[in-house]
């Protein structure tokens, strides 16, 4: 008999609203716990449409989030041999979920695919040199290997990069990282040397650790910026230019959209009274319709949303993070996340984003 | 009728060639410019690197297709455009006689700002926002004429982003200054915050103001009960603005309870930090 289920962790808003929604479907849902990861009676999940959660993570050491990440990433490839030993049919496939961890490979294939995309800059990371990597690829101008500086560590070559690209403000993300995990905003004033770094991230004064914080914060000192943006970019990072965001009653905002089967169900607008806006930061939401933005800026949004997803044919919910342009409100695809469905200011009012899920497994269970 | 209007660039348009130069020429082009009073200039592209100043050159050369403009701020960008100490300003000196209609100035950013011998027979209103005022552009406002003037809102800022003086000169800038008509004074965005509401309460603008705004800045109970103290003694002050501040709820209360209208909305606890005591004013991180 099929059977609908969601792998993730009791008590979780992600669970206890799926199933709310799957009740109001008609349906039940049951829940495999992350903690008896890896299953040993798996016979049982014969017939079975899967719903993966994230699971838990607690540690807040960015030196950790590769290795999080890479053992999160052996259980989805676990996962995905699973599923087609016994014909599990997946929400959102683990392969998936796995390859939109990773947000350069993401760039690099909605660039392909001509969606427009926070340019990343080429030649920020000594990777970037060594690889000879088609730089047209991710939509950003590739910088001469040739000409990088010689021994230069990561911070020097960061400004290198940015002075030969002229971009003098940029966000640094770690390529695994999740609720603005090691995120910064750097700019540099090279006629003055001047730097204003905006990150989360902290070196712990008694480990020496990079760790996250909850709170935003701002570095000016020239010494101690440099000093954490090359500790920052020895984690595996990301180098984006960075737009200036739209603005909607002094606060500057992003979007994030979750799109499901090809729908837009949901918009909602993050905003913040610093540069890096996430959910994780208590910054305020608002709906997307509430910001009284033009429809054809809406519409072109959705638009792009529904292009991005298709990026990824399988994937049946897609959360999408967009960024306007201020001034113009030209909308640009930040990343894309395979489990980016929770959305607080949906699950407390109509539950829609849930209740489409679990209609897609109603589908799916009462399918001939 | 009465329009107002933001000229700005974005990432693609500077790309493409846009900059100062070419601001001027894009506002008077737009069939809309006939109609707007209220002129808003944003980023004009790498604002942290090229100045403002062919714009207000510009500006003056063709002063009588801006003749219509009664407002005008220069520099309206957030810190998502460029930081505010970072804006690079301009020379004001010609904006006073080739735009005599204007009833308005607001200025966002301090670095290179020079204003010049300021007379103005109309101008009601001028505000400077930035995270650091220096001495040399208080002292062109000590000396301007500015017989008309009614409100008048300074950003005091910090030493860090340009800030050069000390209480004493915001003391001798309300001693020496001479604006008859002002009725709404804002001396905000402070770090010695208590002391400028000192220097405020004990200035000879009191007796005239409408509006009170010690804004933005470390304002702590110390400030707070001075506020509480002197401004009964001044019934003509209608209206008290401390948003953004470090005083206690207690002291928040306090200055509620007077019969006047009190904004004190965002409320921050200092921070200690190895034993010191950490605030900050709000454009200065």
């Amino acid at each position: 008999m099929r059977q609908a289920a969601v792998l993730g962790s009791p008590g979780t808003k992600r669970a206890i609203y799926l199933k709310k929604g799957a009740e109001a479907a008609g349906i039940s849902v049951r829940l495999l716990d992350w903690k008896e990861f890896p299953f040993r009676y798996t016979a049982a999940w014969e017939d079975l449409f899967v719903k993966i959660d994230p699971p838990l993570w607690e540690s807040c050491c960015l030196d950790e989030l590769n290795v999080l990440a890479q053992d999160y990433k052996k259980k989805l490839q676990w996962l995905a041999e699973l599923g087609k030993k016994q014909q599990i049919t997946f929400l959102n496939r683990p392969e998936d979920i796995s390859a939109l961890l990773d947000k350069k490979g993401c760039k690099i294939r909605l660039a392909e695919a001509g969606i427009p995309v926070t340019e990343e800059l080429e030649g920020s990371r000594r990777a970037d040199m060594s690889s000879g990597r088609n730089a047209a690829a991710a939509g950003t101008a590739g910088m001469p290997a040739d000409r990088s500086p010689a021994g230069a560590g990561p911070a020097e070559m960061l400004l290198y990069a940015m002075e030969q690209h002229r971009v003098f403000q940029v966000f640094i993300k770690p390529v695994c990282g999740s609720g603005a995990a090691g995120t910064a905003a750097f700019r540099w004033l090279p006629s003055s040397g001047q730097m204003i770094l905006y990150t989360c991230a902290i070196e712990d004064p008694e480990t020496g650790r990079m760790v996250n914080t909850k709170r935003l914060r701002r570095f000016t000192d020239r010494k101690q910026v440099l000093s954490m943006i090359g500790r920052l970019l020895e984690l595996d990072c990301i180098v984006e230019r960075w737009y200036a965001k739209a603005e909607h009653s002094g606060f500057s905002y992003d979007l994030r959209a979750v799109v499901q089967n090809g729908t837009p169900d949901f918009i909602l607008a993050r905003l913040s009274s610093g540069p890096i806006t996430n959910l994780h930061l208590n910054n305020h939401p608002l709906k997307g319709e509430e910001l009284g933005l033009p429809d054809r800026v809406m519409e072109e949004v959705e638009q792009l949303c529904i292009r991005a997803a298709g990026c990824y044919p399988e994937l049946q919910s897609a959360g999408i993070d967009i960024l306007l342009e201020k001034g113009s409100l030209r909308p640009r695809i930040i990343e894309m996340n395979g489990q980016g469905d929770l959305i607080y200011q949906d699950i407390y009012d109509q539950n829609r984003i849930y209740l489409h899920q679990a209609e897609i497994m109603k589908e799916w269970l009462y399918k001939i | 009728m009465e329009k107002s209007k933001k000229y700005m660039y974005d990432y693609e348009q500077f790309e493409n060639g846009k900059g100062p130069g070419t601001m001027v020429a894009d506002i008077l082009s737009d069939p809309e410019f006939s109609q707007v009073s209220d002129l808003v200039i944003g980023c004009w592209g790498e604002s942290w690197d090229d100045s403002c100043q062919i714009i207000l050159d510009q500006i003056v050369e063709n002063k009588e297709k801006f003749s219509h403009v009664k407002s005008l701020f220069v520099g309206d960008m957030d810190y998502e455009e460029c930081e505010v100490s970072w804006i690079v300003q301009g020379n004001y000196s010609g904006l006073w006689q080739a735009l005599p209609h204007l009833k308005s100035l607001t200025v966002k950013g301090s670095s290179d700002l020079v204003l010049g011998e300021i007379s103005h027979p109309e101008l009601e209103a001028l505000t400077i926002i930035c995270g650091g005022l220096p001495v040399s552009v208080i002292q062109e406002i000590q000396n301007a004429k500015l017989p008309n003037l009614k409100k008048l809102v300074l950003y005091i800022g910090i030493e860090d982003y340009g800030f050069d003086g000390s209480a004493d000169t915001i003391k001798n800038f309300l001693e020496k200054s001479d604006f008859p008509k002002l009725v709404h004074l804002g001396i905000e965005d402070s770090e010695i915050q208590d002391e400028l509401v000192q220097v405020v309460l004990e200035s000879k603008y009191m007796k005239q103001l409408k509006i009170l705004d010690l804004s933005n800045g470390t304002l702590t109970d110390k400030g707070g009960a001075l506020l509480l103290e002197t401004l009964p003694s001044y019934p003509n002050v209608g209206e008290l603005d401390v948003h953004f501040h470090y005083m206690t709820e207690r002291m928040v209360k306090d200055l509620q309870a007077l019969p006047i209208k009190v904004d004190a909305s965002e409320r921050y606890e200092p921070e200690e930090y190895k034993g010191e005591i950490w605030m900050n004013a709000m454009l200065t991180e």
